[in-house]
């Protein structure tokens, strides 16, 4: 529209704006799944499986039945038949699956159990009482009785002939499996100067958000329908997995999301409490809540990682890669709706950012009796980069040359790309990495560590045996299918924005609006962005996968575009004034002609509805730099330096992107020193609460300096890569090698995370030993 | 079950009610009185996400009952904005700095900085590190948290060194 009250010329992309979600949450006035529960809400609390494996041999709910306050107590023998089980949220393209040979078990995840139950914390009957804790005292007066099966608990122990079985309606423990490759690498491996081998471990942790899950859902008489707000990344993927167990019919369910505390891949996933309450609360008439607690986190919320990686790369007498194959289980628990996802992405992303001429990977999934499993953060990249980037610090030295060397020599260069791979991607478009000069972030890193600066930290911290330690990554981001986004404009000249990419703590209400704000050539003040609702935008996938700003903003851009078109040609048509004419109204004299009573009522509304679809995923590529100083007398390892050089996109809001790869590091350092969801043999859990369970705090993390270099993105029109998985992927072998380096130890003597300090007190002592 | 009367001043309103003896602090602050700023992110104490003050002191309100802090004069999150709502100078660094992401440990975060910050010393970042070790923020690696709390504890208010163009 014209140079009027709303006209602005500078654009919003690009700059620092500051989030307009702050507000609300600096001064409390965030709202929370827990915070939309009112004194008439009742409270659902679920019992859960004691045992890892076995049969129910029976439930006796009496006694919870006759406690005041109960109004229902269900088992799964109540729900059998009206609550189907929930199936697989992602099955990849025909193209992939013929590439790699991949298959998948049929597998879905029961609502309630009603025989026989899989892991510690399965959900077995659901008590609903008119407060949470007269649930909890009625839940505890529940009595099951279990006949105990034997657990398995490793990949390795399930995948023996004689193993127990996990699903009893399963041959074996199989998940999926794939195979795939290029090249001959056994004839390729034979010849090699020299051959590095390795077998990897990557422990079981997770997203762990600060808020637990929780669903709020009531029954609308007068519409018809469910209400669901669930602390969700997917709201959509929810409101089908509703549907399809219960068989209600889309317009019979609407689902949403509070502000949301925290996702990380363990809320982008669909799971039965929110089935379960939705339809509790129409068949109770009722709003009934279910508030997740830690100590239900901790066994009913999907985790992640927990890999086994089998490694061989041969490289030539210069350090040049001949070869590398990985061999990978991954312990997908008692079962994933994205098992074939996580094993995709491992298997996609083993290549890393090098000239690798022969490549062979082969994957299982594997059923065990642990928690089930969803993606976190990088989801099957971690794992792929950690083997990867190990086997590089192995070959490094048997060739005789630096760690920074062996990657400066293969690393893809700008005159290889964008560098097509002979493999299909999920999406069965085949692999190109669209990067610039992959070199250029190792050299951006390598810069950031200026020699002073180590010597500053040596003063600093003069007890401890300081290294440092580098790793590449390369990422898919933005896939699709699509994300879908409307814009209307109201009558006061404003905009209300919806989008399908719900927000976890990702800055959406910002960027999207900084991306609307300039199609529309508006202030950002003139824009409200609504995410995280079915009623929003009817169809959406959600916010994972680092795929939000790509496609969803894609999305927003496209619809804002096309509404200020479709303005300019309505005002050229019905009022004869051309764009940019000085008579040009503004927005908010084209909200009042639109208008009941006013001269453009008769014309349709401005308000456009639309998807953007990716026509495949973008890669980013990014190099990390760590300083880590390892003090001997404890064997504790601290973080002291970090460096992150990435090739991204356009930055939508560079805070934003700061933010998203600082918290990427945090979270990859508590994976590789901290975290790791513990299990018993019997497959009874061990971590329970924040004290066994470490998350790593403020002294854990230290300054993270990044190297923002910007190469091509032209798949999608605002050329924006993703960034969400950036800060962690390559964080756990950057710092394995760094402790190395500080330890003074052989490349690849850490192989497992989480790197404890019983671990480098060992190699710290063994190495003093070996000096003496 | 007991129930017990308290009688305390939350964010200078007096309040007198019968509780369950039960009952936490912090599902008295968020249940009771409605002031849901207050979260629970583990209720075994350790994550920092329902810090509040109690008489000027950081607390943990899931551990406390509020049978506990009868007496007491406590503040939350929601009486440290100014008294037009608008964001108080804690809660303001915090936002400018890109300390806050997905807000749910904010509430923590503002809590411990003012009990800082009233503290009036002048500390270096190692100490401030330490001083902020009993809140957990999951999505933020601490950066804008720690860069508030230097502008905020430090001689010199502003924030040199920080890079998030925060204009001040």
């Amino acid at each position: 529209m014209s140079a009027n009250e709303n006209a602005r010329v500078a654009p919003l992309v690009g700059q620092h704006v500051q989030r307009g979600e702050d507000l609300r949450f600096a001064t409390g006035q965030g709202r929370f799944v827990a915070d939309h529960v009112s004194t008439t809400t009742l409270h659902a609390v679920f019992l859960r499986a004691t045992q890892a494996a076995g049969q129910i041999r029976s439930i006796d709910t009496l006694a919870a039945r006759d406690c005041p306050g109960v109004l229902a107590v269900l088992t799964g023998t109540d729900l059998a038949g009206t609550l189907a089980p929930i199936g697989a949220l992602h099955e990849p393209n025909e193209a992939f699956v013929d590439a790699f040979s991949f298959q998948m078990a049929d597998i879905a995840i029961p609502c309630l159990v009603t025989d026989r139950v899989h892991y510690v914390g399965e959900p077995v009957a659901v008590v609903v009482a008119e407060s949470r804790a007269m649930a909890e005292d009625a839940a505890e007066l529940i009595d099951v009785d279990y006949t105990p099966g034997t657990a398995v608990t490793t990949p390795q122990a399930a995948l023996e002939p004689a193993a127990p079985r996990v699903h009893e309606h399963l041959p074996d423990n199989i998940a999926a499996s794939l195979r795939g490759g290029f090249g001959d690498v056994p004839a390729a491996s034979k010849g090699a100067a020299h051959r590095v081998t390795g077998r990897f471990r990557m422990g079981r942790h997770s997203g762990v958000p600060l808020e637990c899950r929780g669903v709020v859902a009531s029954w609308d008489p007068a519409r018809g329908r469910v209400d669901v707000r669930t602390s969700t990344q997917v709201p959509h993927f929810v409101r089908t997995a509703i549907c399809a167990s219960t068989g209600w019919s889309v317009s019979e369910v609407h689902v949403s999301t509070p502000d949301v505390g925290g996702g990380f891949g363990p809320k982008a996933n669909v799971y039965a409490e929110e089935v379960v309450i939705a339809y509790l609360a129409r068949l109770l008439g009722r709003e009934v809540a279910w508030l997740e607690d830690r100590a239900e986190h901790f066994v009913a919320s999907a985790q992640g990682r927990d890999q086994h990686l089998d490694a061989e790369l041969a490289v030539d007498s210069t350090g040049h890669i001949v070869s590398w194959s990985v061999e990978f289980l991954a312990d997908v628990g008692a079962g994933s709706l994205w098992v074939a996802g996580i094993t995709a992405n491992t298997a996609l992303h083993s290549v890393g950012a090098y000239r690798v001429p022969h490549f062979q990977v082969v994957g299982t999934a594997v059923y065990t009796n642990k928690t089930i499993v969803a993606q976190y953060r990088g989801a099957g990249r971690p794992e792929a980069c950690f083997a990867l980037e190990r086997c590089l610090d192995m070959a490094a030295e048997a060739a005789g040359i630096s760690r920074l060397e062996i990657r400066e020599r293969n690393l893809l260069r700008a005159e290889e790309l964008p560098k097509r791979l002979p493999l299909p991607y999920r999406d069965g478009v085949p692999i190109t990495y669209d990067g610039a000069d992959f070199r250029r972030c190792l050299r951006a890193c390598e810069q950031r560590l200026p020699d002073d600066l180590l010597d500053t930290l040596r003063a600093r911290y003069p007890g401890m045996y300081l290294g440092s330690g580098v790793a590449t990554y390369v990422e898919a981001t933005g896939r699709g299918p699509y994300e879908s986004a409307t814009v209307r404009l109201l009558a006061d000249g404003t905009f209300e924005v919806g989008v399908g990419s719900a927000c976890a703590g990702q800055s959406h209400e910002t960027t999207f609006a900084q991306i609307a704000a300039d199609a529309l050539g508006v202030p950002m003040s003139a824009v409200r962005v609504r995410t995280g609702d079915t009623d929003a935008v009817a169809d959406g996938i959600g916010s994972f996968a680092s795929r939000s700003a790509v496609v969803g903003g894609s999305a927003v851009h496209r619809v804002c575009s096309q509404l200020r078109a479709r303005a300019r040609e309505l005002v050229a048509r019905c009022l004869g004034i051309e764009q940019d004419s000085e008579h040009e109204p503004t927005w908010s004299e084209v909200g009042r002609l639109l208008a009941p009573g006013g001269e453009l009522a008769e014309q349709a509304p401005l308000s456009v509805t639309g998807t953007f679809e990716p026509p495949t995923v973008t890669w980013t590529m990014g190099a990390h730099l760590a300083v880590v100083g390892v003090a001997p007398e404890t064997g504790i390892a601290r973080v002291l330096h970090y460096v992150v050089a990435h090739e991204g996109g356009v930055e939508i809001n560079p805070t934003v992107v700061l933010g998203q790869i600082r918290g990427g590091v945090a979270q990859g350092i508590g994976g590789i020193l901290l975290e790791e969801f513990d299990y018993a043999d019997d497959g009874q859990p061990a971590t329970a609460t924040f004290a066994e369970y470490l998350l790593p705090g403020s002294c854990d993390v230290p300054p993270v300096d990044v190297v923002h270099l910007p190469g091509p993105a032209q798949l999608n029109p605002i050329g924006v890569k993703g960034v969400g998985e950036s800060g962690t992927i390559a964080v756990y072998a950057a710092v394995a090698s760094a402790i190395e380096d500080a330890l003074s130890c052989p490349a690849g003597t850490l192989t497992s995370t989480p790197v404890l300090p019983s671990t480098m007190l060992d190699i710290a002592e063994s190495s003093v030993d070996a000096s003496v | 079950m007991s129930d017990i009367v308290v009688d305390l001043e939350v964010n200078g309103v007096r309040y007198e009610r019968t509780v369950p003896a039960r009952l936490s602090l912090a599902d008295f602050l968020r249940d009771s009185l409605g002031l849901t700023g207050t979260h629970l992110g583990c209720e075994h104490g350790v994550c920092g996400s329902c810090t509040v003050l109690v008489d000027g002191r950081s607390a943990r309100s899931c551990l406390l009952l509020a049978a506990q802090v009868s007496g007491a004069t406590v503040r939350t999150v929601e009486g440290l904005a100014e008294s037009d709502g608008s964001p108080g100078t804690v809660q303001s660094a915090l936002a400018r700095h890109g300390g806050i992401q997905c807000g749910f440990c904010t509430p923590g975060f503002v809590v411990a900085l003012t009990e800082l910050v009233a503290e009036g010393k002048e500390l270096d970042e190692e100490e401030i590190r330490e001083a902020l070790s009993g809140n957990i923020c999951r999505c933020t690696g601490y950066h804008g948290a720690i860069a508030a709390a230097v502008e905020l504890t430090g001689p010199d208010p502003g924030c040199a060194g920080c890079d998030q163009e925060c204009g001040s």
